[in-house]
């Protein structure tokens, strides 16, 4: 109780000096805040990046034909990609699962009856459903005999399946890409958007010796897609494979290549748009404002001590112990960061709303981050001001007096 | 009531020992009224501390209402000092922030038990110093006089053994100095031990007794009464 109504003279200095809790409590509140919006921006990305990995293929690598950095789809012009050199992948690097070609055509005319419509064409081996962990909804995806005898089959996105066939089963259905007839074997599940808008339904999978020889007319190909069996190698992987194809295609300095490889690492990185270097550096920044507002506090708290010195000696002579000047001004200092870490976590919330509102960051908050951003500012807050109430106890009491 | 036994006080600034008190001893009967008078320079401050149990001497016996305070740590003498000792200072030392009202509380905050009464005993001690309509003022809104009043209100107000003050006329004009030696000749008439310090001989003389301090001793008594 007495400690209480003691403590309770901390609060009141507070009240009765406004303007300078004010700038006390300001570097707490700004750290908080900015310690939990920077928090709930890195985990907001982390979850972004791990959609986009997985919706990738979190062991997966393209090689796509067509140098420069972009994402498939792979550059219709360059014709210099072959099954060869799938096969060179295959055999010359160590620790791939699956290796497997693709042709590929962008928008291309699929009719069936009076209907008409433009797909992306995918001429594919049987592993292409493993390498992309895609399969059939209805009936069933490309075998290896259809590869072998160039069968007239294809497998349908939903989209195709929707647009050509309506509410009916596709399967069995005849579709003609470039004037060939194509059975449709099966359907394939729903895969979505892409990130950039593009609809990865829209498409049409057939065997790839039907579609480069019957279909396509091309003796290339589009990309070729590579499971990893460790996703640690892929890094080394993609160096090795880099390496290989350049010199199969006689590409020296400062030549640039005429193919790309994307891998999940790539896409994490796109992803993530903000580094993990930048985004530690900008923890570090919160913390490090969290710290630089102990340190103001604690000096505007010693100002404080050295202005009342004379409030000091009176309390002592009224029967204050040091204990009890100590207290005072530990819960002043207490008191001065609780307020700062209320308005910082309100701050800090309020920040995350209007980013989640207006620029569509993809953040998520969380009550780990407000414990996180909280418990450090009370840690530091109570660091900072064990000192200037430490001075203020050990004021001798006719010295404070004089 | 106040035992002094050869008090003495020793500064040890920069290797130099400064011996401000040389073997001080007197009594102070309870409900008399004492004036500690000497210029400056002769202790009067350094005594006055001692008494107060703010300071504690070098060497000697200090014994209050039987109460060893020499031997006392800190917080069993802040103790003492909450609820045997009324100070009045000559600045007053009143919180400017507040209002006269909660000064005159301060001391209870510091009690073993905040007493359930303490408004109105607060109420009581200012109407006893004649401020009964000036209780939610602030400090800086009344005049000196009535700031030494409510200083000395808050002396009253733990209810103490003693009145411990500080040349308490300093900052007075001699009208509210006056005024205010008659507040002490009243609460003498109602039977407290009251210990003035000054160096003022016809603030002195207002006690019943006069005791002369001169370069840390003792040089005289005079019992004006």
């Amino acid at each position: 109780m007495r400690g209480l109504i003691i403590s309770l003279e901390g609060v009141h200095a507070l009240r009765d000096r406004k303007l300078h809790t004010f700038f006390m409590m300001a570097g707490t509140v700004v750290g908080v805040a900015a310690l939990i919006v920077i928090m709930a921006i890195g985990r907001g990305t982390e979850r972004k990046v791990m959609k986009r990995v997985n919706n990738f293929g979190p062991r997966a690598m393209m090689l796509i034909a067509g140098g420069g950095k972009d994402l498939p789809p792979p550059d219709m012009t360059v014709t210099t990609l072959t099954l060869e050199d799938a096969e060179a992948v295959r055999a010359g690097v160590e620790g791939l699962e699956i290796v497997t070609p693709m042709a590929w055509k962008m928008y291309t005319p699929v009719k069936r009856e009076t209907n008409q419509i433009r797909a992306v064409i995918w001429g594919v081996e049987p592993q292409w459903h493993q390498a992309y962990n895609w399969h059939t909804e209805i009936g069933e995806g490309i075998s290896a005999e259809d590869v072998a005898a160039l069968s007239r089959v294809c497998v349908i996105g939903k989209t195709v399946s929707e647009e050509l066939f309506g509410g009916q089963n596709p399967v069995g259905g005849r579709i003609y890409l470039n004037k060939v007839a194509l059975t449709v074997k099966g359907v394939l599940t729903e895969a979505g958007t892409s990130p950039g808008g593009g609809d990865f339904d829209n498409k049409v999978i057939l065997p790839i010796t039907t579609a480069m020889r019957r279909v396509l007319n091309v003796d290339y190909l589009g990309a070729v897609r590579i499971i990893t069996s460790d996703a640690s190698l892929m890094k080394q992987q993609t160096e090795q494979i880099r390496a290989l194809i350049s010199r199969r295609h006689h590409i020296t300095p400062p030549e640039e290549d005429d193919f790309r490889i994307v891998s999940a690492l790539v896409i994490a990185e796109l992803a993530r748009g903000i580094s993990r270097t930048l985004y530690y550096m900008l923890l570090a920044l919160a913390a490090l404002s969290l710290l630089i507002g102990g340190v103001v506090m604690m000096n505007l708290l010693l100002i404080s001590v050295n202005a009342r010195v004379a409030e000091i000696g009176l309390r002592r002579a009224l029967g204050a112990s040091r204990g009890d000047i100590f207290i005072q001004f530990l819960t002043e200092s207490l008191s001065v960061t609780l307020l700062g870490m209320l308005l910082g976590g309100l701050l800090g919330w309020a920040v995350c709303e209007l980013l989640l509102y207006t620029a569509k960051i993809s953040l998520i908050l969380s009550w780990q981050q407000f414990a996180v951003a909280l418990i450090f500012a009370l840690l530091i807050g109570t660091f900072f001001g064990v000192q200037p109430a430490r001075r203020a106890a050990r004021l001798h009491p006719v010295e404070a007096l004089r | 009531m106040i035992e002094l036994e050869n008090i003495e006080k020793t500064y040890f600034t920069g290797g130099i020992q400064t011996q401000v008190l040389k073997g001080i001893s007197f009594h102070v009967a309870a409900g008399e009224y004492m004036a500690i008078m000497g210029p400056s320079g002769s202790g009067k401050t350094t005594l006055m501390n001692i008494i107060g149990c703010l300071d504690k001497p070098t060497g000697g016996n200090y014994r209050l209402e039987g109460i060893n305070t020499v031997g006392l740590d800190d917080e069993p003498l802040a103790k003492v000092r909450n609820s045997k000792i009324g100070f009045v200072f000559q600045l007053f030392n009143l919180l400017q922030r507040t209002t006269a009202f909660k000064n005159v509380l301060l001391p209870l905050i510091y009690s073993e038990h905040f007493p359930q009464d303490a408004a109105k005993r607060a109420e009581k001690a200012l109407a006893a110093v004649g401020l009964a309509d000036r209780m939610h003022f602030r400090p800086n809104t009344l005049s000196g006089g009535e700031q030494q009043r409510v200083a000395i209100a808050r002396a009253l107000i733990t209810n103490p053994s003693i009145i411990l003050a500080d040349e308490p006329t300093g900052n007075l004009d001699s009208q509210s100095g006056a005024e205010l030696m008659g507040v002490f000749k009243n609460l003498h008439e109602q039977g407290r031990t009251i210990v003035v310090v000054t160096h003022d001989r016809s603030i002195a003389e207002q006690a019943q007794r006069v005791l002369l301090l001169k370069d840390g001793m003792i040089s005289g008594q005079e019992s004006s009464r």
